[in-house]
């Protein structure tokens, strides 16, 4: 027990917590879903997380500074439909164009909250909600009851999901879901080790010091919003790949899924508290359960709703209990550390008095 | 009235005693209140009044000692038991619903008025309440837009409409004008009159003698004397015989400042103000002094802490730091000036609790620790903290200890870390031992004195005036947002500085407004 206090903090016991949760999860569906260890599986839910896992790690930035980002669902349909609509009209742009295009897109519709959550002083939950109809009635009123379709769009881009990047074994690692761990190593880096990332831990645990400590909050907490919309709008190039066809209501309920996946991977809502990995594993968690009931016939499909609602309130429910347990028995630990101290302390103010 | 001896108290506090970790809160403090009587209960910051009351409130059990009500003892376990037993206290903010109107407002607590509203018997018997009072004001009219002395008038009413036996008035003059202060004190005539007991928390010595019938002085969690007013003749020589009870604190145990030559003019502020908050404040402060700040609490130092770190910027007057004017606007640009300031509110304004003891200290200087990309080369921050570990004795295992597990004290240190990296030029400490332990306290005086040795200028903010005189070079004393003057280190005694923050009468010394 020692050994592991020294090595491992509560959020990162969290963190392998999770990790054996998924491990678990997927030995159980072994036992109930025929060939379900192969790697078919693996293939299949690495490449439907990766939309909501990209989603889930731009969520994490906005919720560590206290706010939220409700709109993500409908930026990711919004560049998904509108990037797919240009290429279909222009099959020449160069890939990379497209991916900039998408994110670029997703950006200024992030800085749009930003702006008037950082500056605007207005509550984000209010904020994106706003945006959330709003991005959705302009995809709506600029479609004209069309649908983008897999056969206007470039060979390249359809030809995408089956592309390897490289192979665990059987398991083959497609490029959706690499450009998804790409996103979460990179912002797992910067929410360590970037002075960005400190501040954004800061303002969330404590808005008011972050204030005194002279370091511009407001703009942040901008640039957090930015981001968000921007891997939303990544997450929305992603889904054109993936799908082909784009419809109008393309992405809805994204954004409950990324909240819900960072939730249950230790994003702390009240802000503070969280890791861009953490959203990912929450992310997974989520997905490997989806999938897995969709393919156990024991279950009905009004169920898998039910099902992930629990799992939400599970994963706050322990949030609250057993980290505050944890956190207890960890300082009780650093307490006997300084006990010492802390009796030497005690008599000191006895004499003196 | 009548006399109180023929008359039973209402409530007795027998021998009560409370101990909050190193602080003795009140130690045997007995007290009697009687129906119909006015009883002031006066004493410094950190007397022990605020605890008398939670503990009469049910907010805190008593270590020892009793309550009795009507001779027979009672426990008190929270706010609701105290009203049902026909206690109850108001504040100096009033806590009415603003979105609820009057009648509302006074019948909020009832639980027995049935499912429910009959809106017209609600109306009819807050008037009729209010009539009692001789209060005028409409009962339909939302709480938000009344006075302040029209909210207490209503928390008086809800009061009433309770029953209450006692009422417990927590510095209710605190943010009232003359006129609403003498509002205020005929209903407490009213309620007197009625057979209700009160307790009176006030700072103002003239309200007090005022509204008085019986007067007690507490003093570091004793009962220092309990006195019934003097009649008018001999009136302002008990005033004067109070107010040394109040400060009547030894000083000896007090490590006192190293006097270290005055350095060069550092910043001078000449009549900054800010509406409704302060005026007049003017002063110069050299390298290598402290300058105490003075008062009770509401005498509104702070507020020019808060100004002179640009987070709640004065709106008039001029400041002068090293020979050039500036307007200092935000915390940003009062660092950039060689401005810090340590916060009292170590929760809110001070640290990010959830976050290490590293982290806390380099949060306002992290640019420092950025390598050539941007990111933070930890190592360098783990030595910094370590440095200020051992240089301010702060008490951890280790520094990446998350900053919440501290005590107050060390807490406290690590505040002081952080903004001492920021080498400033001029440090703002803000009651910078409150809540931490005798040992803890002498330490951060001796930092305070070695930092002025070493050239800096530090105002010093503190409610504990042994401690502002025995850390200060020059002290300035504030009244509810007026500076009362400015005392040498030989002028500036207990009573001299006492007398000026309670308004007694004004100095000789007060500064030009």
């Amino acid at each position: 027990m020692n050994a592991l206090r020294r090595r491992f903090q509560p959020e990162q016991i969290r963190e392998l917590v999770l990790i054996a949760l998924i491990f678990g999860i997927i030995l159980f569906f072994g036992t109930q879903i025929e060939n379900y260890f192969s790697p078919r599986t693996f293939t299949r839910i690495s490449t439907s997380v990766a939309v909501v896992a990209i989603v889930a790690v731009g969520q994490t930035l906005v919720i560590l500074t206290r706010n939220i980002d409700l709109s993500v669902g409908s930026i990711v349909g919004f560049t998904a439909y509108v990037v797919g609509t240009i290429l279909s009209r222009n099959n020449d742009i160069p890939p990379v164009m497209v991916v900039l295009l998408a994110v670029a897109m997703g950006a200024a519709m992030g800085a749009l909250n930003g702006l008037l959550v950082a500056y605007g002083r207005v509550p984000a939950i209010i904020v994106t909600l706003g945006t959330l109809a709003l991005y959705r009635t302009i995809l709506v009123e600029i479609s004209g009851a069309n649908s983008v379709l897999t056969n206007e769009l470039p060979r390249w881009l359809v030809n995408l999901p089956p592309v390897n990047v490289f192979h665990l074994g059987d398991l083959d690692i497609r490029l959706l879901f690499f450009i998804a761990l790409v996103v979460v190593v990179l912002f797992q880096f910067i929410a360590s080790y970037a002075a960005w990332g400190r501040r954004l831990y800061a303002i969330g645990s404590n808005p008011d010091a972050a204030r005194v400590a002279g370091f511009p909050a407001q703009r942040i907490v901008f640039t957090a919003f930015i981001l968000s919309g921007a891997l939303a709008g990544l997450a929305g190039f992603v889904f054109l790949a993936r799908f082909g066809n784009i419809t109008v209501v393309a992405g809805q309920g994204v954004e409950l899924q990324s909240v819900a996946a960072a939730v249950v991977g230790g994003v702390n809502i009240n802000g503070g508290l969280g890791s861009p990995f953490g959203a990912f594993l929450g992310a997974i968690l989520i997905d490997v359960i989806d999938n897995s009931l969709i393919r156990w016939l024991a279950i009905s499909e009004f169920w898998r709703d039910a099902l992930l609602g629990l799992l939400i309130l599970l994963a706050v429910a322990t949030d609250t209990v057993i980290m505050n347990r944890l956190r207890k028995a960890w300082s009780r630990h650093e307490l006997q550390i300084s006990g010492s101290e802390t009796s030497a302390e005690k008599g000191g103010a006895h004499h003196a008095a | 009235m009548p006399n109180p001896t023929e008359v039973h108290p209402v409530l007795e506090i027998r021998h009560v005693s409370k101990r909050f970790d190193a602080t003795q809160a009140l130690e045997d403090v007995s007290l009697v209140l009687y129906p119909g009587e006015v009883h002031a209960l006066i004493g410094e910051n950190g007397a022990g009044k605020s605890t008398l009351i939670k503990i009469m409130t049910g907010v805190h059990r008593p270590d020892t000692g009793e309550l009795l009500l009507d001779g027979k003892p009672v426990h008190i376990n929270n706010s609701q038991e105290a009203q049902s037993l026909g206690i109850a206290a108001i504040y100096q903010e009033p806590m009415v619903f603003p979105d609820l109107n009057v009648a509302e407002n006074i019948f909020i607590s009832h639980r027995k008025r049935g499912m429910i509203v009959n809106w017209g018997r609600l109306y009819r018997d807050a008037a009729a309440i209010l009539a009692q009072l001789d209060v005028r004001l409409d009962v339909r009219m939302p709480a938000r837009g009344l006075t302040l002395a029209a909210q207490q008038a209503v928390e008086i009413a809800k009061a009433i409409s309770l029953n209450v036996r006692v009422l417990i008035m927590d510095e209710p003059t605190a943010s009232l004008s003359a006129h609403e202060v003498d509002q205020l004190f005929r209903l407490i005539g009213a309620l007197r009159s009625k057979g209700v007991a009160i307790l009176f928390i006030g700072h103002r010595m003239e309200e007090v003698f005022r509204i008085a019938d019986r007067i007690t002085v507490l003093r570091d969690g004793k009962l220092i004397s309990s006195r019934m007013r003097a009649s008018a003749a001999e009136l302002s020589s008990q005033r004067e015989q109070v107010i040394r009870e109040m400060v009547g604190r030894e000083v000896g145990d007090f490590f006192a400042k190293v006097e270290v030559p005055r350095g060069k003019l550092l910043m001078s502020v000449r009549d900054l103000g800010k509406t409704g908050v302060f005026t007049g404040v003017t002063f110069d402060i050299y390298a290598g002094e402290v300058l105490g700040f003075a008062g009770l609490i509401g005498a509104r130092r702070t507020d020019v802490g808060l100004a002179l770190f640009g987070i709640e910027p004065a709106e008039s007057g001029e400041i002068i730091f090293d020979g050039q004017a500036v307007q200092i606007k935000t915390p940003e640009h009062a660092m950039k000036l060689g401005i810090a300031y340590v916060t009292e509110d170590r929760r809110g304004l001070g640290l990010t609790l959830p976050m290490s003891i590293a982290t806390n200290i380099t949060l306002p200087t992290l640019r420092r620790y950025l390598n050539g990309l941007g990111l933070i080369r930890q190592n360098e921050e783990q030595r910094t903290a370590e440095e200020y570990r051992d240089r301010l004795m702060i008490r951890t295992p280790s520094v990446n200890l998350d900053v919440g597990k501290l005590s107050g004290g060390n807490q406290q240190k690590v505040m002081l870390s952080k903004w001492l990296n920021a080498r400033p030029r001029l440090l703002i400490l803000d009651e910078p031992t409150r809540g931490i332990d005798v040992r803890a306290k002498a330490e951060v005086h001796h930092i305070i004195s070695d930092l002025a040795a070493q050239g800096l200028g530090i105002i010093l903010i503190s409610s504990d005036l042994p401690e502002v005189l025995a850390m200060s070079d020059r002290v300035l004393v504030m009244r509810e947002g007026r500076q009362m003057g400015i005392f040498t280190r030989s002028e500036a005694t207990q009573e001299t500085v006492m007398t000026a923050a309670m308004g007694q009468h004004e100095t000789t010394q007060v500064a030009p407004l």
